[in-house]
């Protein structure tokens, strides 16, 4: 196993969205870019391959302005990064993304693992594994919670409804890891200054070998709102009533809505 | 041979400050912040006094992010259903730079300064949390942040008021409860336009207001309220050995001073959209702990750099001014090559000779007469609303002339008792 490539979105921090509360539309202002928490998963894995095979880690992500991604996703252990902007991108959907990812592996040479987490925590669409897995013709491994080296194989635990099945797969292989694979570290004060002596390198779509088609997505976002909570917010205990009334008009109210 | 020349715990406005001029003259600085960016686990009420910060970056209003200029300054005394204020506006008088003060927000503004000190060529990380100080054979080495040990000739502590790495080195012992006070302030978000036509400012002008009285329950402390760009911070600030006995807690006092019929108007229709509290430290030099040791200096809140004198507080200056002469001794000290405590306690004698200190030394009696004059926060301002309601009512009752209206209010209070607190007051304020 010589070379590993994890891939992690650069994603706006969702703690900080706000919600306009007459429009229902989001409003980022406040929310600044982070990597994408399930991908920190990912790249924890990768570093225990790395540990385990001495193969080289790369770290790849694709976006309109990823390159302040690259002292952060360093700091948590691939020796370089690999990031490709393009304006474009900012509409990208999972098949968008899917292709520039595929078009960046490919253009690394002899990939043997293509490390992704199930999903990003802006879109949640759960597909670019098994897309890039379909476009570089790499198998899939998915829900993957454990992973393994024996010899140039990897065995691993998928977590499935029924219950856990152990696959034995041998590269090139995309794993696609979920949140309870490994612990994914903070970065130390030391790794987060050592981020700053590896190389981040810029990528182009001609670099990864794609044409500007690549970038254009099959579903376009017509518009995102916040749900909706509504509230009944009907008082039953009101100024001087008792207990027992209230209780008597609550039983009547659940079975009106049905719920009794 | 060390990592570094100097490693600054904390990169709020001191850490900041002491690492951009240490990085200036060259030395090679690493800042440790445990906040995920710097400022974010700051506080301030709202002001910045510019002067400190206009000698080492001049003009850096027109680049940092500050809110407003302040041209207008409000004193209030306020009772349960009253307020009696002191209002100064002057655009012009405050207009030099030298003299002119801001309202911050502390998660912008120490970003940009963070951010001035890694463009002069500082490393900062954040998050790392400084867990303790290196030492090897009794001299301090370093400091230790998880499992790494990062070594430097000189460790500046700008940790903040609680300083638990001061305390550990013995260079400042635990605070008491009459030393600080707990500030609780809200960000309410209002439009521009609303807020300029409520404080009578233009555009990119901003009023102060502090409160005595009803505001802080009666306790020693009181409201503050400072206009934003597009935001008001109100909030309380109380001496933590009161508030420790108050039956009520500051939360809730904090609610009511924003209910009181004076202030609610002033944040109608507004959005709360940040609650933050943190403590002050306003134990003047009473307070002031040892501000070095060998290969150790102490800086900003760390040191207790801050006066609150009723009508002005103060720290942010004060604290960019000892980031700097920090900065200037660590500089010093390292052309002679020698980082012990003698070569480090020239920074005391800066600060001495700067008006850190000597404006602390002006006004040390400031501390004791607020903890000490109860009636600054209950009796004197029922005493500015009985006067100013026997002034301004008038219902048809046979009037008295003013002198005959004032005296039995006063009398309540005592004469001696106001002349005595006046005295003191102006003595000591």
């Amino acid at each position: 196993m010589k070379k590993i490539a994890v891939c992690y979105k650069w994603v706006l921090n969702d703690g900080d969205i706000r919600v306009n509360d007459k429009t229902r539309d989001l409003d980022f202002e406040k929310s600044k870019p982070q990597i994408n928490e399930y991908d920190r998963n990912g790249l924890a894995v990768g570093v225990q391959l790395k540990e385990a095979s001495g193969a080289e880690l790369i770290g790849i992500t694709c976006g309109v302005d990823t390159e302040p991604s690259a002292k952060d996703a360093l700091s948590r252990g691939p020796d370089m990064v690999y990031y490709l902007n393009d304006p474009a991108l900012a509409q990208a959907d999972s098949a968008a993304s899917s292709k520039v990812l595929a078009g960046m592996v490919r253009s690394l040479g002899d990939v043997d693992v293509v490390l992704c987490s199930e999903c990003s925590s802006d879109d949640f669409a759960q597909q670019v594994g098994p897309r890039l897995g379909a476009l570089l013709g790499y198998p899939v491994i998915s829900y993957v919670s454990a992973v393994k080296l024996e010899g140039d194989a990897l065995v691993m635990d998928r977590k499935l409804e029924e219950g856990t099945e152990s696959v034995k797969v041998k590269a090139p292989v995309v794993v696609v890891v979920s949140p309870d694979v490994c612990e994914a570290p903070i970065p130390s004060v030391k790794q987060i200054l050592g981020a700053k002596k590896k190389p981040a390198n810029a990528m182009d779509l001609a670099g990864a070998g794609l044409g500007p088609d690549a970038v254009k997505p099959m579903v376009t976002v017509q518009s995102v709102k916040a749900p909706l909570t509504s509230r009944k917010a009907v008082n039953l205990l009101g100024d001087g009533e008792s207990v027992a009334d209230a209780v008597a008009k609550l039983v009547k109210q659940l079975s009106t809505d049905g719920l009794l | 041979m060390a990592d570094y020349d100097a490693i600054v715990v904390g990169a709020g406005l001191s850490g900041s400050t002491a690492a951009y001029c240490m990085a200036k003259a060259g030395l090679s600085v690493l800042v440790l912040e445990r906040g995920d960016a710097a400022g974010v686990k700051n506080v301030t009420g709202g002001r910045l006094y510019g002067h400190s910060l206009e000698k080492i970056i001049p003009g850096f209003a027109s680049e940092a992010p500050v809110e407003r200029k302040i041209v207008r300054e409000r004193v209030t005394m306020m009772t349960e259903d009253s307020c009696f204020t002191a209002d100064f506006h002057s655009a012009s008088r405050f207009a030099d730079p030298a003299c002119a003060s801001y309202s911050v927000l502390r998660a912008e503004f120490d970003a940009w300064l963070a951010g001035k000190a890694e463009e002069a060529g500082c490393d900062i990380v954040c998050p790392a949390h400084a867990d303790e100080l290196l030492e090897e054979n009794g001299k301090i080495t370093g400091v230790k942040a998880g499992d790494d040990e990062l070594t430097a000739e000189v460790v500046l502590l700008a940790d903040g008021v609680n300083s638990l790495l001061g305390q550990k080195a013995g260079l400042k012992k635990e605070l008491s409860p009459h030393h600080v006070a707990v500030g609780a302030k809200e960000v309410i978000e209002l439009p521009k336009g609303v807020i300029n036509d409520r404080f009578g400012l233009n555009d990119g002008e901003g009023a102060a207001n502090l409160f005595a009285g009803f505001a802080s329950g009666g306790m020693v402390g009181g409201g503050f309220l400072y206009t934003n760009k597009e935001s008001l911070c109100l909030g309380l600030v109380i001496t933590v050995a009161d508030m420790a006995k108050s039956s009520i807690r500051l939360p809730d006092l904090l609610e009511k001073f924003r209910d009181h019929p004076a202030v609610k108007p002033l944040v109608a229709g507004g959005k709360l959209v940040e609650y933050s509290a943190h403590l002050v430290p306003e134990g003047g030099l009473a307070m002031l702990p040892a501000l070095s040791a060998d290969n150790l200096l102490l800086l900003g809140d760390a040191a207790g750099f801050c006066m609150n004198l009723g009508y002005t507080v103060r720290g942010m200056d004060l604290a960019i001014a000892s980031g700097q002469l920090a900065a200037e001794t660590v500089v010093e000290a390292k052309g002679k090559g020698d980082f012990s405590n003698a070569a480090l306690s020239g920074y005391k004698s800066k600060l001495e000779q700067s008006f850190v200190l000597k404006d602390m030394q002006t006004h040390k009696h400031a501390p004791d007469f607020i903890e000490h004059t109860p009636r600054m926060f209950k009796e004197y301002p029922a005493l500015a609303a009985d006067v100013f309601t026997q002034l301004f009512r008038v219902d048809g009752t046979p009037s008295k002339l003013m002198l005959k209206k004032a005296l039995p209010l006063i009398s309540k209070v005592g004469f001696l008792n106001l002349i005595k607190d006046g005295l003191k007051g102006t003595r000591a304020l």
